[in-house]
C-alpha cells in the first residue's frame, strides 16, 4: 500500500503571519535595539567619564543615529525582507561606536586629535552611507543585474583607483601616498568604492570564464599549472595592483585588492594552484616594491625593530604608541574617556582599533573582532547557501576582502604584519570609508536576501488533492 | 564553488584567530614590557594622575606646593602650583606632565599615592566612600630661614647657594640656590609649550635648575682650615688652641720656587713667625696650615676629610646630593694647598654646613635630611625621620676646641669675620670664612661656615657665593642674615 499526499512540508498552513516571522526582520529590530542600547551607555560613559554629566547633546546625536538606522531597517522590511537578519545590526553597532569615538576624540587633548565637530560630520556620513544602502537595495533588486555591467564596473573601478596616481600630488597626497582626491576641504578616497565596482566585475568575468581558467595546463610538483593563455586576466589585476603599490605607495589596499582578485578566482575555479600563483605573485610584487619605493621599505623596518634605536620617537612612534595605548588598557581597558588615546598620531583614523583598545581593552577588542568575525561569517554563509554563481563569487568576494581589509589593518596597528595605511571599516574618521563599508553591506544584504528567499509557492488546489489508495 | 568557499572560510577563521591571539598577547602578557618602555608617557600618566597629589609643606606649615583640580577640558585633572615658587624650587623641585625633580621626584611614589605603604589607607577610602588623595610631605624646611637665605641671596645678585642645618638632628633648615626659577611656568599640561619652556631654562647661561646647595661644587678655601686643625689636633693631643705654630709671612714650598703668601702679604700674628694656634685660625693664615697640612700629611688630611662626609657620591638626603672631594696630591707641595682647600678640593654648600655642624655637635656629624614626616590624607603618620648619625669625625674636646677658634674668628677683633660680632649682629656666632683664589680677587669664590648660638648651637650655615670675592664680605652677611632670622623664628631673640 502506498499513498500519493500532495501538501509539501514547505508550505506553510499558517499563512503570511508565519513567513514575517521566518524572514527574521523582527530578529533584526531586537538586535538593533541592542545596538542602541549599547551605543547610548557608551555614549553616556563618554560623557560622564570626562565632564561628569551626560554628553551635550546626546539625545540630538541618539536621535540622528537611531532614525537613520531605523529607516534602513524599514526599508530593508519593504525590499529585502529576506535578508540575514545580523548584518544591519553588526554593522549599525560599529558606526555607532565609531560615532561615540569620534565624540570622545574631539574633546580632549593638547589639542584634540579632531575638531570636536567631526561628531557631526561623522553623523553626516552615517546618514550618507546609509542612504547609499538603501539607494543599492532599491535600486538593485536581483545580485544577478550587476552581471550584466561586468566590463562597465571593470572601467569604473580601474578609473577610480588611477585616478589619483594621475592627478597632482597637491590634490591626492595624503601622508605619503597618493590615495585621495581633494576637492576643496572635502576629500574622497576612491579606492574605497574602486574595491566594490572590481568585486562586482571580477565576479561577473569570473561566472563567465570559470570553465576555461580551471582548464589544466602542466602539471609541476603536484600542482595543476593552468593554461599560459589563462595568466592574463591574473597578470593584469598583479600588474593593477603593483602600480598601485609603486605610483600611490598604497601597500594596504594594494594587498586587499590582490587579495581580493586570487580569492575569487579560487572560488570560482577551487584550483589551489592559482592560489598559490597569485600569494607568491604579490609576494615577489610586494618584495621588489620595497626596494624600490622606501615608503614601503620603512615600513618593514618599523614593523620589525619599533623599539631599536630612533624609531620609537621617530618612524615607528605612531605604532609604538598605538601598542602602548593597547598596554595601557590591558584586559579591561581605561573605561571610555579615561584613556590617553589622543597621544596617538592619526588615532582617529588608522589607529582606531588602538584608541578602543585603550579604552575598551582586550574584552573589547576581542568583541570588536568577533562582530566583524560575524559579519563576515554571515557573508561567507551567504555565498555558501546562495545559488546563483555569480551572486556566490559576489558574496564571497566581498566577505573575503572586508575580512582581510580588518586583517590587514588590525593585523598592522598591532604588529601581526607591517602597518599599513588603509581604514579599519566603519571605525574610522571619514566619509569614503563608512559609505563603501554600508555599500558593502548593502549587497551582502541583497544577495543573502535572494539566498533566504523561499522558492515560489507552487500553484495548486488544496482542495482537488485526492488520496488514492492502490489495491 | 562551496568547498572553495568553505577553504575560504577556515582562511579568514584563522586570519581571525591570529588577530585575537595577537590582541590577547599584547594586552594580556605584554602589557609590563611595553609599561616600562622609557618613551611610554601613558604609564607615567595613569602613575601621576590617578589621585590628587598630596601636599608640601614646610616644618612651621606653609604650604609650598599643592595640587588644584585643574577645571575646564583640561585631560590632566589636577594642577601642581608652587606658592613661593622660586625662593622654594631647590627643595620642591618641580612636577611636570614627564618628570619630576627635587622633593617632587624623592617623594613621589607617596605624592602621588601610589606608594605600597598607603595601600591599606586606599582600600579604607575605597570602602568608606572618600576619595584618595596623595600623602603630604612635611620638609624641614623652616620657612623664616629659607626666605632670609633666599632674599639675602638675591639681594647680592651673584650665583650662590646657602644651606643651614640643625647641628643636633640634621634637619636642613633652609637650602637656597640662587639664580633659581619659578617651578610653576613647568607645571603646565600643553606638553609642546612645556618643552619649549624647558629648553629656554635649560638654554640659560645662568643655569637657574641647577640647585646649587646641593648640586654644586666650589673650592671651600679657607673653610677646609676646620678640617686641617680638627686633623692637627686630633693628631697630637698635646696641642692646644693657645699652643705655638709656625706662622711664617711667606713659605718657600718644597720642591718648588713657588713662595706661598698670607693673603695681601699680611703678617701672622706678632711678626715673630710663631703664633698661637687660635690666632693663625682667626687670622686665617695659609702659610700655618700649609705647613701643618705637610706635617700631616695627605692620607691624614683625607681621612678627616672623609669623616667629616667628603669623598662620598652617595650621600642623599634623600635628594641626591653630589660628591665634596678631597683627592690626595701627588707631591707635597700640593698637599699645602689642599690644606688651605684650594687644589683639587670642591666642596658642596651642604657640606661647607656640615663642617660646622660637627663642631657644634661636639664632633658628632648627624646625617642632613630634608623630610621630617609623611602624612596620608586621613592624617595619619605614614613616616617619621628621625635623626641619625652619619660620623664621629673628631672627638667632643676636639670639637670643642676647633668650636673656640671658629668663635676667635668672629668675636676676637683679628678675626676674619669680626664684623659680625655679637655686639653688631645680637648674635653669638662661630664660624670660618673662605676665600678660594681663582686668580682675580672680585671673581675668588666666597665661602663662609658657622654656628650659633656658641653657647648651645641650634643652626649650623654654609654659604657660598660664585665670583662673591672674601668670604666675609660675600658670604657671611647672608649666613648671618640666616641665622638671625632663625634665631627669631625659635625665639632665641
Amino acid at each position: 500500500m502506498s499513498s500519493l499526499t500532495a501538501p509539501s512540508p514547505a508550505v506553510d498552513p499558517t499563512g503570511p503571519m508565519a513567513q514575517v516571522s521566518r524572514s527574521r526582520r523582527r530578529t533584526e529590530l531586537i538586535m538593533l535595539a541592542f545596538a542602541f542600547a549599547l551605543v547610548a551607555f557608551a555614549f553616556a560613559n563618554v560623557g560622564y567619564s570626562l565632564k561628569g554629566t551626560l554628553p551635550a547633546g546626546i539625545l540630538e546625536y541618539m536621535a540622528a543615529y537611531i532614525a537613520i538606522v531605523l529607516a534602513a531597517h524599514l526599508v530593508m522590511r519593504r525590499f529585502a525582507p529576506w535578508a540575514d537578519p545580523l548584518l544591519l545590526p553588526l554593522a549599525a553597532l560599529l558606526n555607532g561606536l565609531s560615532i561615540v569615538m569620534m565624540y570622545r576624540l574631539g574633546a580632549q587633548g593638547h589639542p584634540p586629535p579632531i575638531s570636536a565637530s567631526t561628531v557631526d560630520t561623522q553623523i553626516l556620513y552615517t546618514a550618507i552611507g546609509i542612504g547609499c544602502f538603501v539607494a543599492v537595495l532599491i535600486v538593485i533588486r536581483e545580485p544577478r543585474v550587476l552581471q550584466r555591467y561586468t566590463y562597465t564596473l571593470g572601467a569604473i573601478g580601474i578609473l577610480l583607483v588611477a585616478l589619483p596616481a594621475l592627478l597632482p600630488a597637491s590634490i591626492s597626497q595624503v601622508y605619503g601616498a597618493k590615495i585621495q582626491i581633494r576637492f576643496g576641504s572635502f576629500t574622497i578616497q576612491p579606492e574605497e568604492f574602486a574595491k566594490l565596482a572590481l568585486a562586482a566585475s571580477f565576479a561577473g568575468y569570473l561566472v563567465v570564464k570559470r570553465d576555461v581558467l580551471a582548464l589544466a595546463g602542466r602539471r609541476v610538483l603536484g600542482i595543476d599549472l593552468p593554461r599560459a593563455r589563462d595568466l592574463g586576466p591574473i597578470l593584469l589585476a598583479w600588474a593593477a595592483s603593483l602600480l598601485l603599490l609603486i605610483f600611490e605607495s598604497d601597500i594596504g589596499t594594494s594587498a586587499v585588492f590582490m587579495g581580493l582578485f586570487v580569492a575569487m578566482l579560487y572560488i570560482a575555479t577551487s584550483r589551489t594552484s592559482w592560489l598559490l600563483i597569485g600569494f607568491s605573485m604579490f609576494v615577489i610584487g610586494a618584495l621588489a616594491a620595497s626596494k624600490l619605493v622606501g615608503h614601503v621599505g620603512e615600513r618593514f623596518d618599523i614593523w620589525l625593530h619599533p623599539f631599536t634605536g630612533q624609531n620609537p620617537s621617530n618612524n615607528a612612534y605612531q605604532l609604538v604608541q598605538g601598542l602602548y595605548g593597547m598596554a595601557s588598557g590591558g584586559l579591561l581597558g581605561r573605561g571610555l574617556g579615561g584613556g590617553q588615546p589622543y597621544i596617538t598620531p592619526l588615532v582617529q583614523s588608522d589607529l582606531i582599533f588602538t584608541a578602543f583598545g585603550e579604552e575598551l581593552g582586550l574584552a573589547g577588542l576581542m568583541a570588536l573582532l568577533l562582530i566583524y568575525g560575524l559579519i563576515v561569517q554571515r557573508g561567507l554563509q551567504t555565498a555558501i547557501s546562495v545559488k546563483d554563481p555569480f551572486s556566490k563569487l559576489l558574496a564571497g568576494g566581498l566577505s573575503f576582502m572586508l575580512a582581510l581589509q580588518v586583517f590587514v589593518i588590525v593585523g598592522g596597528v598591532t604588529r601581526l604584519i607591517p602597518l599599513t595605511g588603509i581604514t579599519t571599516p566603519f571605525l574610522s574618521e571619514g566619509g569614503s570609508s563608512l559609505v563603501g563599508s554600508w555599500i558593502l553591506i548593502a549587497l551582502l544584504a541583497r544577495v543573502s536576501d535572494s539566498a533566504r528567499r523561499p522558492p515560489p509557492r507552487p500553484i495548486q488546489e488544496e482542495g482537488l488533492t485526492q488520496v488514492v489508495t492502490l489495491k | 564553488m562551496n568547498r572553495a568557499l568553505r577553504r575560504i572560510s577556515i582562511a579568514v577563521l584563522v586570519m581571525f584567530v591570529l588577530l585575537l591571539v595577537n590582541v590577547n598577547y599584547i594586552q594580556g602578557f605584554d602589557t609590563a614590557s611595553l609599561a616600562s618602555q622609557p618613551g611610554n608617557s601613558r604609564a607615567f600618566y595613569a602613575a601621576q594622575n590617578q589621585y590628587q597629589r598630596g601636599s608640601i609643606v614646610t616644618s612651621d606649615g606653609v604650604t609650598i606646593a599643592a595640587s588644584k583640580p585643574s577645571g575646564g577640558n583640561d585631560v590632566i585633572k589636577y594642577t601642581r602650583y608652587y606658592p613661593k615658587g622660586v625662593a622654594y624650587a631647590p627643595v620642591t623641585g618641580y612636577d611636570t606632565i614627564y618628570s619630576e625633580t627635587g622633593i617632587e621626584k624623592a617623594q613621589n611614589s607617596l605624592l602621588s599615592g601610589n606608594d605600597s605603604a598607603l595601600t591599606v589607607r586606599k582600600l579604607i577610602d575605597l570602602v568608606t566612600g572618600k576619595t584618595t588623595k596623595g600623602a603630604t610631605v612635611q620638609v624641614t624646611i623652616n620657612s623664616k630661614a629659607q626666605a632670609a637665605a633666599y632674599d639675602a641671596l638675591k639681594a647680592l645678585g651673584k650665583p650662590g647657594a646657602a644651606v643651614a642645618l640643625n647641628p643636633k638632628t640634621g634637619a636642613i633648615l633652609a637650602m637656597a640656590s640662587y639664580p633659581s626659577f619659578d617651578p610653576n611656568v613647568l607645571a603646565i599640561h600643553d606638553g609642546a609649550k612645556l618643552n619649549q619652556v624647558d629648553k629656554q631654562l635649560l638654554a640659560d647661561k645662568a643655569q637657574p635648575l641647577l640647585n646649587r646647595a646641593l648640586e654644586g661644587t666650589y673650592p671651600p678655601g679657607s673653610t677646609f682650615k676646620i678640617v686641617t686643625s680638627a686633623g692637627l689636633l686630633t693628631q697630637s693631643p698635646n696641642t692646644s688652641v693657645n699652643t705655638n705654630v709656625d706662622s711664617p709671612t711667606t713659605l718657600t714650598l718644597p720642591q718648588t720656587q713657588h713662595v706661598l703668601h698670607n693673603d695681601q702679604g699680611e703678617v701672622c700674628g706678632n711678626g715673630t713667625g710663631q703664633a698661637p694656634l687660635i690666632t693663625a685660625f682667626a687670622q686665617s693664615c695659609d702659610t700655618t696650615f700649609a705647613k701643618i697640612g705637610m706635617q700631616l700629611g695627605a692620607p691624614v688630611l683625607s681621612d678627616m676629610a672623609q669623616k667629616f662626609g667628603m669623598n662620598n657620591a652617595n650621600l642623599t638626603v634623600p635628594l641626591p646630593v653630589a660628591k665634596s672631594n678631597y683627592v690626595i696630591p701627588p707631591s707635597q707641595a700640593l698637599t699645602a694647598f689642599s690644606a688651605i682647600g684650594q687644589f683639587s678640593d670642591t666642596v658642596t654648600p651642604l657640606q661647607l654646613a656640615m663642617f660646622s655642624a660637627a663642631i657644634a655637635n661636639g664632633g658628632t656629624l648627624m646625617k642632613p635630611y630634608l623630610v621630617q614626616q609623611v602624612t596620608a590624607s586621613d592624617l595619619s603618620t605614614v613616616q617619621t625621620t628621625s635623626p641619625s648619625t652619619l660620623s664621629q669625625p673628631v672627638s667632643p674636646s676636639v670639637a670643642d676646641s676647633v668650636g673656640q677658634m671658629m668663635h676667635a674668628v668672629v668675636q676676637q677683633p683679628e678675626g676674619t669675620a669680626y664684623a659680625f660680632r655679637q655686639d653688631v649682629t645680637g648674635v653669638d656666632i662661630a664660624g670660618k670664612t673662605g676665600t678660594a683664589e681663582t686668580g682675580q680677587v672680585s671673581l675668588n669664590d666666597a665661602a663662609f661656615t658657622g654656628f650659633a648660638p656658641f653657647a648651645n648651637p641650634d643652626i649650623a650655615v654654609g654659604v657660598i657665593i660664585q665670583g662673591g670675592g672674601y668670604g666675609a664680605s660675600a658670604a657671611a652677611p647672608i649666613a648671618v642674615q640666616v641665622i638671625k632670622a632663625y634665631e627669631q623664628a625659635v625665639g632665641h631673640q
